[in-house]
């Protein structure tokens, strides 16, 4: 029977079934409009609840159903309503961990939902600003030139080559013809303006962003690895990671804030109602027991936790 | 003075770039990165299977860089950030409607909002609502109080708020989008929608419990995009559809593939996900038997595991739909299968796996530690952990990096998909490239200006054209294993047949490619299995080309995409059996390929040219001209214990195919003279072993034969019946059946999968089947 039930629940869509019946059940009780249900024979649609029907598939964003359409809407919503009221007959709702995972999961909505009402004052905004500026930290940035030596045409002698060309390279400039002229073709530019040490490692490697914002500025130097070969680079500028201004950023310490609030409130709900509960756990939370439901595990239930 | 005036530049061009929040936008577009499918707890598996704390705002996180948590509580970085994603949590039991109305919800409480609320459960009351919705969410103006994050009231709507909210247009771009989850029979048939913008998304999404069916998604959709509210759908795990994802005879509701389904098809559908956790759905081993790479990442499961089901392979993988989306084009005017190419994850964890060396599971706990994974566990009751595979990514070449940007490039398919790391390959396909035009810094003007990107259809020859040719291009994921090579897949049509043929144009290293097929061997491998190592002292950064089709016959539609291998490098599982000092698991590959796909390119002959393709002969032709179909009595004299020798029409090629005695309802079969006790066969009734011979390795096959080089020279059989007027046969459960058609003193077969042709013709024993005056260059 358990087996059954294991394999029913990893039905994705009676997992979907079986959501609409935890809405339902939540709805109806939210509206108070039926009270305890009584087990009847009877399935009525009223014009009214075809009417409500209708204004779903309208909600969607499509003209109204037609009479055809809308006899198909009405027998799904039969067919639901007979299964959901066979399923409660049988008791399924009760102790089915999709339904009481959907339920608490609504419960964690209701939570983000009041941490959604509360605006912080300018003041408080403004004080919790300073406790987390470091959070609102603008990376810096870095200009430069780099000249490539390719491992694709030189093999394993890039890096020699790179050595070498840094040493014939003297005072030659940062666009100077007869320095560019040293290093071979790259596949992407050759001159990165204002780039966040985050952008230079999506095209060049972590190794290389780190190694370039270091670099000193205003000459030659390498060689400098990067996922695709050796580069003499040319730092024209570093700026460095500063910390804007409250007024600059006030909408992102404002969502950043609410972002907060959602945990903190989300924690401090959950605290006042377990408060109200005696939570019992055995003392000795001893895994050796257990090592052999594990094996009960890789046999074939581990979808349905 | 130079010196200070060109950082004077820099400086002023900094400042302006940080004012627009990005780069200018970039007319030779650029690759941007980015994840199409990916679930958090708002979707209820996820939920149900303990991804209980991450919401779409802390995917966004980490797609942007940030750690977060895996839902067994541990941290997860993404190795690179992306550039763009959206998250698609289930549409299904997002009940918005029954939300809106209920009491106390933050959206009841708006102004706004209180021409939604059903004041009384009465007709005046529900027809005020109803035309309210009508007049004002669909033909009208979207209100924006309904459209904004403070009456998000619902997880859609919650959705599309941390979407806007996460969305940084230059920087990082994030779309509203969700999952449709369809799957009628246990057949993967779900779709991802991609919305445009965020500021016109419907209130409630189209979800699979409206209608499982696809043509209703579309209709859906058509509503939408006329409505001013653009989408797309991509279709992802083909592999798991038991061959309903790409169907060439009937729909879901089992009316007829026609043109209506193809163009509504395609103006929703403009992509499909070609790899995710779940396997890659580009082809098979047994579709395409003779491209060596394609038992790459293969998964044939179907979701749920249903007991007693086999999931089907024919219709289930992208190459072939393409190659009978090209048939059908042919054969009956429309194409239903022109699509681009994207990979994504479908993790259910928030956070998604992208490297092999930084596997985490895609599915919370069972495959969330290194135990669980490495132990084999059964994820969902449905396959071994250790066979998922990375998460794959879709690259966008696109001028900016802003919705409308992304949006327009995935609409007109200029998309590539990778394995994981973010290779990055360019295509371009024309009549004018010069071999040279590679050399030239500005190439990719010319790729644009003198041809089209992929996802393009090639614009008509030039006069002194002979074949088209293609700009291929490919860099290296700076993170990851340098590169093998870039082939060319080809596929093509003729009289209702479709082919395949993989060309290898452009590889690293010194390796030669065979004289006589043109097959560069394999790279050689730096992997140390044992210690899960690998060097990039083998292999290119960067790998391009101008390559001309040798075989190209302007009369024949065809398709062209690239594919970019990566060297070998260690599989996840390999590196964890590493860590654990276990040995690599032996129901994978220890070593790996990654790749790239760029989308197709595509060629139709103009109508002159379509009219020097061959007729060939239809069943159509044949019954107008007296022939008469064999009945199953006269088929079984013509070939049951009998060696046939057939010719295929319209390759020219001539093979045998010996059909064994027909069974008699599982009593055992001898041989003759009778050896006591040695039983041959023990059949069901009419039923009995077929094998092909004689066939070539090197032979472009019709679709749909399988592994016919496997027949021919190891001796293995499959089993056919005689059955309704046919021969019927199978490739994996999906029947391939052959009617016989006596025209004249002449004997011709149709096979059903070829579009009403009867390509097929008994002839006489062949003597040689190498005549040395064909076969001297």
């Amino acid at each position: 029977m358990t087996g059954t039930i294991g394999r029913w629940m990893r039905e994705p869509l009676l997992q979907f079934l079986l959501a609409g019946f935890a809405l339902f059940v939540v709805y109806d009780v939210r509206n108070g409009d039926t009270g305890p249900r009584e087990r009847s024979d009877r399935v009525e649609l009223t014009p009214d609840d075809l009417r409500q029907i209708a204004f779903a598939w309208v909600a969607q964003g499509r003209p109204a159903p037609s009479s055809e359409e809308l006899r198909i809407l009405a027998d799904a919503r039969v067919r639901e309503e007979i299964l959901y009221r066979e399923a409660l007959a049988l008791g399924l709702d009760v102790d089915d961990t999709i339904v009481r995972r959907r339920l608490a999961q609504k419960m964690e909505f209701l939570f983000e939902d009041v941490a959604r009402l509360r605006e912080p004052t300018a003041e408080e905004l403004k004080a919790w600003f300073e406790g987390n500026a470091e959070r609102f930290a603008v990376p810096g940035r870095v200009t430069f030139r780099h000249l490539y030596f390719s491992p694709d045409r030189r093999g394993n002698r890039a890096r020699e080559d790179a050595e070498r060309a840094l040493g014939r390279i003297g005072n030659e400039g940062i666009d100077a013809p007869a320095a560019i002229a040293l290093g071979d073709r790259f596949m992407f530019q050759d001159y990165f303006p204002d780039r966040a040490q985050d952008d230079v490692a999506k095209t060049f490697g972590a190794g290389f962003a780190r190694t370039v914002f270091q670099t000193p500025t205003g000459r030659w130097a390498g060689p400098v690895q990067s996922g695709y070969g050796w580069h003499l680079v040319w730092v024209d500028s570093v700026t460095p990671a500063r910390v804007p201004g409250f007024e600059e950023i006030e909408a992102d310490v404002r969502a950043a804030w609410t972002e907060e609030q959602r945990a903190v409130i989300r924690a401090r709900a959950f605290e006042a109602m377990r408060s109200r509960y005696q939570v019992v756990l055995p003392d000795d939370l001893d895994t050796g027991d257990l090592v052999s439901l594990a094996a009960t595990e890789t046999a074939g239930a581990a979808g349905a936790r | 003075m130079r010196m200070s005036l060109r950082t004077m530049i820099a400086a002023l061009g900094a400042s302006l770039v940080a004012l627009s929040a990005g780069a200018e936008p970039n007319p030779e577009r650029e690759a941007y990165f980015g994840e199409t499918h990916v679930h958090t707890s708002w979707s209820l598996d996820a939920f149900a299977l303990g991804n209980i704390h991450t919401n779409p705002g802390d995917a966004y996180k980490y797609f942007k860089g940030e750690p977060i948590k895996h839902p067994l509580g541990y941290d997860v970085k993404i190795d690179t950030p992306l550039d763009w994603a959206g998250v698609t949590d289930h549409s299904e039991y997002v009940g918005v409607v029954n939300m809106a109305n209920e009491p106390g919800s933050p959206v009841s409480k708006l102004p706004e909002a209180q021409p939604l609320i059903l004041k009384a459960r009465t007709k005046e009351e529900m027809e005020r609502v109803a035309l309210y919705a009508i007049n004002t969410l669909a033909a009208g103006p979207p209100v924006k109080a309904l459209m904004s994050p403070e009456i998000a009231g619902s997880v859609w709507k919650r959705n599309v708020a941390l979407a806007d909210e996460a969305n940084e247009p230059g920087k990082f771009t994030s779309f509203c989008s969700y999952e449709w989850t369809s799957m009628p029979s246990n057949m993967n048939l779900h779709r991802n929608i991609f919305f445009k913008d965020c500021a016109k998304v419907p209130p409630m999404p189209f979800s699979a419990l409206d209608s499982f069916h696809p043509g209703e998604l579309w209709d859906w959709m058509d509503g939408q995009r006329k409505a001013g509210n653009d989408l797309l759908a991509i279709s992802h795990n083909a592999n798991l559809s038991d061959g309903r994802m790409f169907p060439t005879e009937v729909d879901t509701k089992g009316r007829p593939i026609d043109a209506a389904y193809a163009a509504s098809r395609v103006r929703n559908e403009p992509l499909i996900e070609i790899k995710q956790l779940k396997g890659t759905s580009e082809t098979h081993p047994l579709l395409s038997p003779t491209d060596e790479f394609a038992n790459f990442e293969i998964m044939s499961i179907l979701l749920g595991n249903p007991p007693g089901r086999i999931p089907h392979i024919v219709g289930s993988y992208a190459r072939q739909a393409l190659k009978d989306g090209v048939a059908l084009e042919d054969t009956k005017g429309f194409n239903p299968y022109k699509f681009g190419f994207g990979a994504a994850a479908d993790s259910h964890n928030t956070a998604v796996p992208y490297r092999q060396d930084n596997f985490f599971g895609g599915h919370t706990f069972s495959d969330g530690t290194i135990e669980a994974r490495m132990a084999g566990t059964i994820v969902g009751g449905m396959f071994d952990a250790r066979t998922e595979g990375t998460a794959g990514l879709t690259g966008v070449w696109a001028e900016e990096n802003t919705r409308a940007s992304l949006f327009e490039a995935m609409q007109r398919k200029e998309t590539f998909a990778v394995s994981g790391p973010h290779i990055k390959v360019r295509l371009f396909g024309g009549w004018e490239y010069a071999t040279s035009t590679l050399a030239d810094k500005d190439w990719i003007k010319t790729g644009y200006a003198k041809g089209v990107p992929m996802g393009g259809d090639l614009p008509a020859p030039t006069a002194t054209a002979k074949a088209p040719t293609f700009i291929v291009w490919a860099v290296k994921d700076p993170t990851s294993g340098n590169l093998d090579r870039i082939q060319i897949v080809k596929g093509w049509t003729k009289s209702g047949q479709s082919f395949e043929k993989v060309y290898d144009v452009v590889w690293a290293g010194d390796r030669r490619a065979d004289k006589w097929t043109g097959v560069v061997p394999p790279i050689a491998s730096t992997v140390d299995v044992e210690k899960a190592t690998y060097t990039n002292t083998i292999g290119a950064v960067e790998l391009k080309t101008v390559w001309t089709d040798p075989q190209f016959d302007p009369s024949l539609h065809a398709f062209y995409y690239a594919r970019v291998l990566e060297i070998p490098t260690p599989r996840w599982t390999t590196i964890q059996a590493a860590k654990l000092g276990i040995a690599p698991p032996d129901v994978v590959s220890p070593t790996i390929q990654e790749r790239a796909w760029s989308s197709p390119i595509w060629y139709a002959p103009s109508a002159e040219a379509r009219k020097a393709a061959p007729r060939g002969t239809t069943v159509a032709d044949l019954t107008k001209a007296g022939a008469t179909a064999l009945s199953d009595a006269q088929l079984k004299a013509l070939i049951v214990q009998k060696s046939v020798w057939l010719q295929n029409t319209v390759t020219g090629e001539k093979y045998m195919i010996v059909y064994g005695a027909l069974g008699k309802g599982g009593a055992a079969k001898g041989v003759t003279p009778a050896q006591p006790g040695y039983v041959t066969q023990r059949f069901p009734a009419d039923q009995g072993q077929f094998e092909v011979r004689y066939i070539g390795r090197n032979v472009a096959m019709q679709s749909l034969t399988g592994d016919a080089v496997e027949g021919s020279y190891l001796g293995v059989s499959r089993t056919y019946t005689i059955a309704n007027g046919r021969i019927v046969t199978d490739l994996v459960g999906t029947p391939v059946e052959i009617a016989v058609y006596k025209a004249g003193d002449k004997y011709v077969a149709a096979r059903s999968n070829e579009f009403g042709y009867a390509n097929y013709e008994i002839v006489p024993a062949v003597a040689q089947l190498n005549a040395l005056e064909a076969a001297r260059p």
